[in-house]
């Protein structure tokens, strides 16, 4: 569903990750692991086609959602305009959020990371790719969370998630180990 | 441009939902024009001139017959600068730190010359160097000339008097001597020979137009002031093209910059780039947002204007019907201020950054702009590849100019041109953004 090759990430002198390949298949649960820093987050967003690399290609055959860790949105708009000017330019159905109706700046860091995985699931993508997911949910919303995750990888599609908890990794088919931009 | 127009409309909402900001993006435009204005009127402000008087000038002089009071004279033909009576060192001192733009200095045996009538004496002016020098000469010319009118007045009178004396005799004074003058008339009838009176009446036919020979002679060319007609400075033409140019670009090229580094603070750039909107789209909706915002504001500021105008019922009113012409005009320039804010955003490293530079940037864009070309040409010179300058002039022939099209076509390429530049310069280095 995705293939990188050859995929680095250079900030001036600094290698956030060096050349990398990734292949992702249908059905897939895929963790990535590793110390701050690693580069898993740098991974995730070139899969994601939202940080071009400095070298390498991705190659995407199926619609992907992002949810980055740093949450990515309007702060000045409602949880429900974010989803509506999101789900616009995606020409993706537009779907309710259960979240307050008041700018998101106002929001708690959860009920932030809530609108952030919210706007990943815009348009049913195949393949999600979560940046630390479950940070900042409580135990309800991480159990929904990973029963989403389940459904779609049963209905073949896949998710790639970075995360720093062992038992989250538990749940993974695979596991890559990132370490000082490297995967070992 | 459907994602673009997306994304404008998101802008305007936020906007909408920070009157504060608004506020500040509004007022503070105008606040700079009007501080520009108090500015500009400093600039007319009567220069101070120090007055050394080394002739011990008199109370009153009596020159041709008439008596001057020399205070009232002077104070009178000095209207448009402060003479300040000091000692020689004093003035000296003064001219050399600033404190005075000139001295004006009466020189000894002034007064003795003047009143002698044989020889002009002379005053003496002695100026600073720099821009301010050429507007003291010209305003220290203008007191002479005010004062050799007034002296010319009482010297043609003397002159008359004597001409009345040829004409019809009496006793007269020259140079503090007294005589006897039979004159023409009384000659006349005392002369035979049929060719001197010939010669009496033509001398006296020709000294009848004295009067006039000598008026005309002093001043070949009047002129002729006439008060009260046109506007007022502050709401003449050139002062609402600037207003027009200066809030445009200002609040074009702050509210662009802010808005897109705004974009990248939020970190959404990179949620956009995954195929939801093209950074040119992005670069567009904040152009766009730019015009559209400098448009309204432009418009008000042009109404405003307008009522002012109205209100105070000033000659030539305000042209209304060019007033729809500033539409695209104002468009274009927001625009075109908006890509130059958004170039600025792409330099800086986040929002409050972006806003700080755009600002300082602009500023000395504007006054560049506001210098005239003849004080500084190497202001004009960079002033005519920056948007600035061609707003103005844009402004100013479309509402004011009988046949503007030719001007708004060369004005209007001009930020177009310029336009063009600025966005692609922006769009290249947006990639700066998501990196």
């Amino acid at each position: 569903m995705i293939h990188a090759r050859g995929v680095s990430r250079r900030y001036g002198a600094h290698v956030a990750l060096h050349e990398t390949d990734f292949d992702l298949r249908s059905g897939e649960l895929v963790a990535l692991v590793g110390p701050n820093g690693a580069g898993k987050s740098t991974l995730l967003s070139m899969l994601a086609g939202a940080l071009e690399p400095s070298t390498g290609t991705v190659e995407r055959r199926v619609s992907t959602g992002w949810a980055p860790q740093r949450s990515a949105l309007y702060s000045r708009l409602t949880p429900r305009e974010n989803v509506e000017l999101f789900a616009r330019l995606a020409r993706a159905p537009i779907v309710g959020v259960d979240l307050p109706d008041r700018p998101a700046a106002e929001l708690s860091v959860g009920q932030r990371q809530r609108l952030n995985l919210a706007l990943a699931f815009l348009g049913d993508p195949r393949v999600l790719l979560l940046d630390e997911p479950t940070a900042a949910l409580d135990d309800d919303r991480r159990a929904e969370l990973w029963q989403q995750v389940a459904a779609l990888c049963e209905d073949g599609g896949a998710v790639v998630f970075a995360t720093q908890l062992q038992e989250e990794t538990e749940r993974a088919d695979g596991v890559v180990h990132l370490h000082g931009g490297h995967v070992e | 441009m459907r994602r673009a127009a997306l994304l404008l409309r998101k802008d305007l909402r936020v906007l909408r939902r920070s009157p504060l900001l608004l506020a500040v993006l509004v007022s503070y435009p105008l606040l700079i024009a009007l501080l520009l204005a108090l500015v500009a009127g400093y600039a007319n402000a009567k220069p101070r001139v120090a007055f050394v008087d080394d002739d011990n000038l008199p109370e009153t002089v009596e020159i041709g017959g008439r008596t001057f009071h020399v205070e009232r004279t002077i104070r009178r033909v000095s209207d448009d600068v402060v003479l300040v009576p000091l000692d020689r060192d004093e003035a000296e001192r003064q001219l050399r730190n600033g404190k005075v733009v000139a001295i004006v200095r009466v020189p000894a045996g002034f007064v003795a010359q003047l009143k002698a009538m044989q020889r002009s004496p002379r005053l003496e002016l002695e100026t600073t160097r720099g821009l301010l020098a050429s507007r003291v000469t010209q305003q220290m010319q203008a007191l002479v000339y005010s004062l050799n009118r007034e002296l010319q007045d009482a010297f043609i009178a003397a002159n008359l008097r004597y001409v009345d004396l040829i004409l019809h005799g009496g006793q007269g004074t020259f140079l503090g001597r007294r005589f006897d003058v039979l004159g023409l008339e009384r000659a006349e009838s005392r002369v035979s020979d049929p060719e001197v009176r010939e010669f009496i009446e033509v001398a006296q036919l020709a000294l009848d137009q004295t009067d006039d020979a000598l008026e005309a002679t002093a001043n070949p060319i009047e002129l002729e002031t006439v008060s009260a007609a046109g506007r007022t400075w502050a709401l003449s033409a050139q002062v609402q093209a600037h207003a027009l140019a200066l809030v445009t670009t200002f609040l074009a090229a702050v509210l662009a910059a802010a808005a897109l580094a705004a974009e990248r603070d939020e970190r959404v750039l990179q949620r956009l780039a995954r195929g939801l909107a093209s950074l040119g789209e992005v670069l567009a909706s904040k152009v766009s947002l730019a015009a559209l915002v400098a448009a309204v504001l432009g418009l008000g500021v042009a109404v405003a204007f307008g009522i002012a105008v109205e209100i105070a019922g000033v000659e030539g009113g305000e042209p209304w019907s060019r007033v729809p012409a500033l539409v695209p005009a104002l468009l274009l320039a927001g625009a075109v201020a908006g890509a130059f804010g958004a170039l600025v955003a792409t330099l800086a490293r986040e929002a409050r950054s972006a806003t700080l530079v755009a600002v300082l940037v602009v500023l000395p864009m504007i006054f560049l702009g506001i210098v005239p070309r003849e004080a500084a040409p190497a202001a004009g010179w960079v002033s005519d590849a920056l948007p600035f300058a061609h707003e103005v002039r844009l402004f100013d022939a479309l509402l004011y100019d009988l046949d503007p099209w030719r001007t708004a076509l060369v004005e209007g390429a001009w930020l177009l041109a310029i336009g063009v530049a600025l966005f692609a310069s922006a769009r290249v280095l947006m990639r700066r953004l998501t990196a």
